[in-house]
């Protein structure tokens, strides 16, 4: 082995830091992962699968995916078109609306979720509105979508606004000068430059709503086939003490989210790697 | 002159329009949910209110929640400073899985990460059951929450810390080091001082989330009123008893935790944006 | 095409960038704004490519009125000092971003784009470097796919910011006689800005001496050397 494991170093505390790292790390994350691992593999993917394999589960994780992915995409829309203004307009109250995008990652999920669905039931102040429209909101999938989007909001946000700020004024001038409309380099020059940060805000943002539970289960209802999300069904099984059931869901979860990652990377690295900074 | 518009903005109308739904999208989606919550709890007035948070399962939970965050937030501190100078003063193969490994808690289900430590801590298993034989139970009891709330804020602390040492290198720690101060003089007199403002800010996301917490903790903690209840807990059992005033009078406590969390975020932000990782510089 | 500067002035708030100026440049020139940071030269340039708007005063292209003209409608082929190339697009796509850029009417079909950049890789003498990215380019090579994406528009004039300022001293001395074959070639009304004397000189058939928002001396570079018109050209210029 030519490298070594640790290279020398004149800075005192390699022991005591690697040691609180390592253990905490073991002991906290690497431990309870580790035994979820365990407790498939012990399981053996035919118990697993037969577990997961049954139309309430498989409609429970096409709800969460589906639901969650739609309202990563409209955080994406969103959330470029925040960091837009946020960054590059000036009004009144701009500090107060950019330092309100961190809401939802400082309100309590369970806060959230019973003022979602305060607001969205039939009674509420935006529920009631969309009674006499003829349609309902909280217990719905559209009420799951909204609290989605609620716990997403800020990550596309807040990945991209950096970025806005370092485009260079000459690129967007350039443009202009060579004939371009600013619509065209908007399209063609200041989005593909927003693509990674944005593709990573995205990624965050559905690794989030995937899993999310609190701001959730009070306004989806939680009718099977309906809408019952993923988390909640480990939730019901752990309560049966179901605990290969939970297993196999909450491993179910892992590897799909896994996948999807891994997709959005590979567009990322290609997309980043298009631009130069590898 | 009036005519002329800068190459780098878009016409005025369309800017007010655009700003004009910036407004509109964000006094729906995040204003009005902070407001309804005070609002429900007002609506018998500030006397019910309070009333509601003084009875006995609501100042428990508030309690339980303090003492889970006193716990789980300076643990995670420890932690974060601990793993930011072994991964920034040291070069060591696997850094970049290391750094994997501490950010792996965002990425998973706060339900799934109730479930991992259930299964490796829960009275069924090896290490749980005999914890559990010895008279110390995890779960279901304070220490499985607290470890629940340790589990989602992992990666707070280190991930502010870790870019700002980044940044600061490590010439001046080892400047000291010359001048013949010992490894904790230098980490107390040199190091800390330029990352106090960054920790402090990791400090405050990893509370506010800590005291947060609902999936990883409404598996951990089996929900035992007055015991094992923490505050979003009670919050929950609350809103299905239709106790509703008292629901939104602890989740006001909680909203009102959200914002002095945001703003002094935002202070932090503007004061000393400098000392603070390149991404929360206003 | 003639370009007619007249009494334009630029306040940037309380500072005046430019105090009144006026001047002439000949069609077909290939002129030097020469001056130390500050004299007002890149704003000058930016308010003839339509990136600035005057205070006060009007610009003529050809005896026409094109004070009010968008950067769009101006048509000025324009190289900033860092290029200012798109990192996410090819060389190729880099220079035929103007052409494609166009409204559908005014658009030239695509293998009439390909053949014009051909073109224009040739005529930077850079033939083979239409599929790579800026990032896998040299600072030269940068500076000519700059150059050859602003005439790609086929431009009206050529306005340049510090051509070469980005470059070591043995890129630049290569890069400036290529300019000069550009210019020679395309007859373009060329006017460029630089802080660097000896380039005025040795490159420019005029040479518009600039400080502090004023235009201090207008001459062929042998006049100004041997009749600097005030003591800060002089001392400027190292006579």
């Amino acid at each position: 082995m030519g490298r070594p494991l640790v290279h020398r170093s004149p800075i005192p505390g390699l022991g005591i830091s690697a040691g609180i790292t390592l253990t905490m790390l073991s002991i906290v994350v690497i431990l309870p992962i580790g035994a979820l691992l365990l407790k498939g593999a012990s399981a053996g993917f035919v118990t697993l699968w037969s577990e997961v394999n049954t139309p309430r589960i498989w409609g429970s994780l096409w709800l969460s995916f589906r639901l969650s992915f739609l309202a990563a995409l409209f955080n994406l829309v969103f959330g470029v078109l925040l960091a837009w203004v946020l960054v590059r307009y000036h009004f009144v109250g701009r500090r107060i609306l950019d330092a309100a995008v961190d809401l939802p990652f400082a309100l309590p999920t369970a806060v959230a979720g019973i003022a979602l669905t305060a607001l969205y039931a039939p009674n509420g102040a935006f529920g009631s509105i969309a009674k006499e429209l003829g349609f309902k909101i909280a217990y719905t999938p559209l009420g799951i979508f909204l609290a989605l989007v609620f716990v997403g909001l800020p990550f596309v946000t807040r990945t991209v606004q950096p970025v806005i700020a370092e485009i260079e004024a000459e690129v967007e001038e350039v443009s202009a000068t060579l004939g371009a409309s600013r619509l065209y380099t908007i399209i063609h020059v200041i989005l593909p430059m927003l693509t990674p940060a944005a593709l990573t805000g995205f990624a965050l943002s559905l690794a989030r709503a995937v899993g999310e539970y609190g701001s959730v289960i009070f306004i989806a209802g939680n009718i099977p086939f309906k809408t019952e999300i993923a988390p909640l069904l480990i939730v019901i099984k752990l309560e049966e003490f179901n605990y290969v059931g939970a297993t196999a869901i909450g491993l179910t979860m892992l590897a799909i989210s896994f996948v999807m990652l891994l997709v959005i990377n590979a567009i990322q690295i290609l997309s980043r790697r298009r631009i130069g900074y590898v | 002159m009036s005519k002329f518009i800068s190459p780098r903005t878009e016409r005025p109308i369309l800017r007010w329009t655009l700003i004009a739904i910036t407004f509109a999208f964000m006094a729906v989606m995040l204003f009005a949910p902070l407001i309804i919550v005070f609002f429900e709890a007002l609506r018998n007035g500030a006397v019910a209110a309070v009333e509601s948070l003084g009875n006995p399962e609501a100042a428990a939970a508030i309690k339980l929640t303090l003492i889970v965050a006193a716990c789980a937030v300076p643990l995670n501190a420890v932690f974060g400073v601990a793993a930011a100078w072994f991964i920034t003063k040291f070069d060591f193969r696997g850094k970049a899985f290391l750094i994997t490994l501490i950010d792996l808690p965002f990425s998973i289900s706060p339900v799934v990460a109730g479930l991992c430590i259930v299964l490796t801590f829960g009275s069924a298993t090896m290490v749980g059951g005999w914890l559990t034989d010895n008279g110390y139970p995890i779960v279901f009891a304070l220490p499985g929450i607290i470890l629940a709330s340790m589990f989602v804020t992992f990666p707070f602390v280190a991930r502010e810390l870790i870019p700002v040492m980044i940044e600061q290198g490590r010439a001046e720690e080892e400047a000291a080091l010359t001048l013949g101060a010992s490894g904790w003089r230098v980490f107390f007199t040199v190091t800390l001082p330029n990352i106090r403002w960054a920790l402090l800010y990791g400090v405050l996301l990893c509370n506010a989330r800590a005291m947060g917490e609902f999936g990883a903790v409404a598996i951990v903690s089996g929900k035992i009123r007055g015991q094992t209840a923490t505050m979003p807990i009670t919050i929950e059992m609350l809103y299905q008893e239709y106790l509703s005033i008292a629901a939104f009078s602890l989740a006001a406590v909680l909203a009102l935790l959200a914002l002095v969390t945001l703003l002094l975020k935002t202070a932090l932000e503007l004061r000393f944006a400098d000392q603070l990782a390149a991404t929360h510089r206003a | 095409m003639h370009i007619e500067i007249d009494e334009i002035s630029k306040q940037f708030g309380t500072t005046a960038a430019l105090s009144p100026v006026s001047l002439a440049i000949p069609s077909g020139a290939l002129v030097a704004l020469l001056g130390p940071s500050g004299s007002g030269k890149t704003t000058l340039l930016r308010i003839l490519g339509g990136l600035e708007f005057p205070t006060a005063g009007r610009v003529l292209f050809d005896g026409a009125d094109a004070t009010n003209l968008t950067v769009q409608e101006r048509r000025a082929g324009f190289v900033f000092q860092s290029y200012a190339l798109f990192r996410h697009m090819t060389v190729f796509d880099n220079i035929a971003y103007g052409l494609r850029a166009r409204p559908r009417s005014e658009r030239p079909a695509s293998a009439e784009i390909a053949r014009r950049v051909t073109k224009l890789l040739d005529l930077i003498q850079l033939p083979d470097i239409g599929a790579r990215y800026p990032s896998q380019l040299s600072g030269g090579q940068r500076q000519r796919v700059a150059l050859a994406r602003a005439l790609a528009i086929e431009p009206r004039m050529l306005l340049l910011d510090e051509p070469f300022g980005a470059l070591d001293a043995k890129v630049r001395k290569e890069l400036r006689q290529g300019l000069r074959d550009i210019h020679d070639t395309t007859g373009l009304t060329t006017v460029f800005v630089t802080h660097d004397q000896d380039e005025a000189m040795e490159l420019a058939d005029l040479v518009v001496v600039m400080s502090m928002g004023k235009i201090e001396q207008v001459g062929k570079p042998a006049d100004i050397r041997a009749k600097p018109a005030t003591p800060f050209v002089r001392e400027f210029i190292g006579a």
